[in-house]
Order: structure tokens, then sequence, then C-alpha cells
């Protein structure tokens, strides 16, 4: 770990609006001429934390405690409502669900992930066994992505957004539907990424990964930083709340 | 633990809008993506179909026949038009290149919520990969549609020198239609259910299926219709088309303001698009 800032998180809210019922919402607007219609939801209540080159932290909290949203916002995914996500280089961000092109093989994922994330086609080809070779995917990346069970998902995830070497990567429960095999594998190359002076920020609801995995966990509850501080320290003070 | 570090100190906020020059600049660094996500798509539109990619051609072949059987046959337009089977492919084709690009458009962002929410992206290269998507099936069209001039013995002529201009001029109009339906579906999903219904009146005021000559003089010279269809940009780029393939003549009207209304369309469309970059995909 380095003193020199990679990611400075700093008070930080998301609200999102949604619509429960979109013809309500206009009738109230324009016949009953009360509210908007819309709901507020504070997915992140004032939020801060620095996090230094070199550290893995962890995260962890409650379903729909914010996690996820944190992770997406630093990612530059997600209008900020006010506050301000500060970064040394662009953040990967790793989650559970994402889809590419559903209908095209593995192969052809790899290709317009790396495209769009700015590699170009020649890069791409001289890349792509090693890529493939990975994933531990093997013959199935020559079948349709969407036949690809999650833990096989998360494996061509993490082989694209690990490919392009980034500085700061997130991970979102994307490890955690992995087989034993992928999860050492990951390891590996999550402890070079980290000692390449990267940073990865770790959500995950498997607190014995997180403490092997991270020396400092940030703990979120109802939008808000609970805790933040050594691993041990904080998973004991989670756990003491959940019971 | 929160150190307060000057701004400074090489970092940079992740919410800061890119400048057009940016957003440009990030958007060429990627066009290998909007060349390889079309071809793919190409590739799987009819992979379960029995015929394939013999679709990408059937499909629009086939209006083709219905059209020519109903207004060609049965309500004869083609009476005092030269080549009307040409004529109206040609009609068609290009009005179809329009449709189903807006369309295509309309859902590029919403069909790809996935790609949105896993990778931060110029989100304007999906609107462009629709309109390039639909590019090559046109250039596919435009093979057979001249292979159809040759056949019939309109033969070969300098004018076809012409066709990249109106393709550049169709395009602009097509790219600044994709990017404006993008938005507003991604807002309003109900867009998507009315496309088609402004598309099969817009046909009739670009005289796809019979000359719009026609239609303006039966509706008299005091319509309001009469000054929306002589500046339906549409409508002039396939006169224009037709020009080029088959020197039919071109109906007056206002070249010069129809070929400068694409690219304004292109123009506010594409400021359109970026200024809510940030939400696509949220909703």
């Amino acid at each position: 770990m380095s003193d020199r800032l990679s990611i400075s998180v700093r008070d930080l809210f998301i609200d999102y609006e949604i619509f429960e019922d979109r013809r309500a919402a206009i009738r109230k607007r324009l016949v009953q001429h009360e509210g908007t219609g819309r709901r507020l939801v504070r997915a992140l209540k004032g939020v801060s934390f620095d996090v230094f080159e070199g550290e893995a932290v962890g995260i962890i909290g409650s379903n729909g405690s914010g996690k996820s949203t944190l992770m997406a916002a630093i990612a530059g995914l997600l209008p900020l409502t006010s506050g301000d996500v500060l970064v040394s280089d662009e953040p990967k961000l790793l989650g559970v669900g994402a889809t590419l092109m559903p209908a095209a093989n593995g192969y052809t994922n790899i290709r317009i992930g790396l495209l769009a994330l700015g590699v170009s086609s020649n890069e791409v080809d001289m890349m792509m066994p090693q890529i493939a070779e990975f994933t531990g995917l093997g013959e199935a990346l020559d079948r349709p992505f969407k036949t690809y069970s999650s833990g096989m998902r998360a494996r061509l995830h993490f082989a694209i957004a690990t490919s392009v070497h980034p500085k700061i990567l997130l991970i979102d429960e994307a490890l955690a539907v992995g087989d034993q095999a992928f999860k050492k594998q990951s390891r590996g190359r999550i402890d070079s990424l980290l000692g390449e002076a990267g940073t990865l920020l770790f959500v995950s609801h498997s607190l014995e990964q997180v403490s092997s995995m991270c020396s400092r966990v940030l703990w979120v509850e109802q939008g808000r930083l609970r805790a933040d501080g050594p691993s041990d320290r904080v998973i004991a003070k989670y756990e003491a709340f959940v019971g | 633990m929160v150190t307060s570090p000057e701004p400074s100190s090489g970092l940079t906020s992740v919410s800061e809008a890119l400048s057009t020059r940016e957003y440009l600049t990030a958007m060429w660094k990627r066009r290998e993506f909007t060349i390889e996500v079309p071809l793919e798509q190409l590739r799987s539109t009819h992979q379960t179909t029995l015929l394939g990619n013999v679709w990408h051609l059937g499909n629009p072949l086939l209006f083709v026949a219905v059209y020519y059987l109903i207004f060609g046959v049965i309500f004869e337009v083609n009476r005092g038009v030269d080549h009307f089977l040409l004529w109206l492919t040609m009609g068609i084709f290009a009005f179809q290149l329009t449709s189903k690009t807006v369309m295509g458009g309309a859902n590029s962002i919403t069909s790809n919520t996935g790609m949105i929410r896993a990778i931060k992206f110029p989100r304007a290269l999906l609107p462009i990969s629709v309109v390039i998507s639909q590019l090559l099936s046109f250039g596919i069209e435009m093979g057979v549609l001249g292979a159809m001039a040759i056949l019939a013995g309109v033969g070969v002529s300098r004018r076809w020198l012409l066709l990249p201009f109106v393709l550049i001029v169709h395009t602009a109009l097509n790219l600044g239609g994709a990017f404006i339906a993008a938005r507003l579906n991604d807002t309003f999903k109900d867009v998507q259910q009315i496309i088609p219904f402004i598309f099969r009146l817009l046909m009739y005021l670009s005289g796809v299926m019979f000359p719009l000559e026609r239609l303006l003089s039966s509706l008299g010279e005091k319509s309001w219709l009469v000054p929306l269809a002589e500046l339906n940009p549409l409508a002039r780029i396939i006169d224009l088309y037709r020009w080029v393939f088959l020197g039919a003549s071109l109906t007056g009207g206002h070249i010069a303001v129809t070929t400068a209304i694409p690219f304004l369309v292109l123009w506010f469309g594409f400021r359109f698009f970026k200024a809510a970059e940030w939400r696509y995909g949220r909703a």
C-alpha cells in the first residue's frame, strides 16, 4: 500500500427516482395537481472514504444496503446526486448478471466487450488465445452466451475485465458464483493486480472470502457507512449486528 | 479515514461530462465496435429461421411483391410511371432503410441495458451500430436493384456516381432520427409502439407507392399537407434515388432545403441524445 490515493469518495449521495405507476403519476400531476407521482429512493446518504493504491477493500452489508449502487457510482455508470467520486484511473466493474450479447458465443462476447472498453481489433486478436484459456471454458466458448451458467458468465466477465490490466477493479459479488478452481485462479490475478499498485473494491456476502482477500473492510448499511477499518474488527461488528 | 488532498493530485471526477470533442474521440477509439456489433447482428438475426440469411433480402422483396400487386396490378398506379417495378422497389428500399434504422435506434438502448450497466462507453455507439447494420443490408439491396436496372434495360448511367452523395444525406437523416428515437424510447417505452404508425403515415407522404404529385394534386393547392410534403426530406431523398437509377424527373421542391434538413436533424439528434447520456439503461 502506498500513500497515493486511487479512489476518493466524498460525501456521496445517490437518489433514484422511480415511477411506481406511470399513469397514476400523470393523473396526480395533471389532474389532481398534487406532487409528481415520483418516488425518491435514497440509495446512498453521504458516504465518504479514501482508498490508496495497492489496497484491497472489502464492502459488506445487508441486501439493499447500497453496496451495488456504490460500485456502479464509482464505475461512473450512475449520475451522482451530490458529492463526488474521484479516481486515479478508469475503474472496471465486474458485476453479476451483466450480459453483452446474449445470442452471440463466448468469443464474440469477449471481442465486443474489449472493443467497448476501447481495445483495438488487432489487440483483441492478439489477446484472445490467452483470454480464452484463462476463462477455462474450452469448447463452451463456441456456444451462445445465454446458455451459460452464472459461474461460466462470471469466468468470462472476469477474464474480460482483468485482461486490460485495470488499475482499479470493482468486483460486485461476481466471484461468489464461481467454483473452487476459478476462485483460486482469480485470486492469483487479483494478487498480481495489487502487486502492480492496483486497487480492489470487493463486494461479497462471503465474510470468509472478504477477510482472506482484504485487509480493510467498509460496512454499508441503509445507504450509510457504518464502519471502516481493519477486516477482523469490522466483520466482528457486522456479525454482532446481524446476530 | 478521509484525508482531503487537493483535487489536483492526479484524480479525476467520474461524473465529469465529456465535452463533445472528448466524446467524439472516445467514439473514434471504439469505432471497430460499430462495425463488429452489426456484423454479429446480421449473422444472428435470422439464425433461428429455416432460410437464415436469405431473409435479409427476402423480407424487402416480399414487400415489393405485395405493394406491386396492390398498387401496380389492382390500383394501376403504374400508368404514367416508367419502369414502375424498379421505381416502386427503389422507393420501398429507401423508405425501409429509414424506418428500420429509426425503429432499431429506438430499441438500441433498451435492448442493450446489460452492456450499458457493465461497461462505460459512449452510448452513441449503439444507435450508430444500428445505422451501420441497416446500411450493410441496404448495400445488398442496392446491388440487387442495380442488377434489376441493367436487366430491365435501364442501363448504367453516369448519375450512379452521385449515389454516395444521396447516401450521405440519407444516412444523416437516419442517424439523427435514430438518436432522437433512442432517447425518447429510453424515457417513454411507449414510443416504440407509436413509431410504426408515424412511418405508415409518412410512407404515403413520401411517394413510396404512388407519385407524390398525384397525391398533392388530389389534395388541392390549399391543403396544409402540401408544404409538409414538399419539405419532407425523405420524399426528396427517394426522388433522388429514382433520379439516379431511372433518370426519373425530380419533383421540383426545394432540394437545397430538403438536403439541409437531414443535417439539422443529425445535429439536433446528436445533442439531444448526448444530453441524456447518464440516464441510459437506468429507468
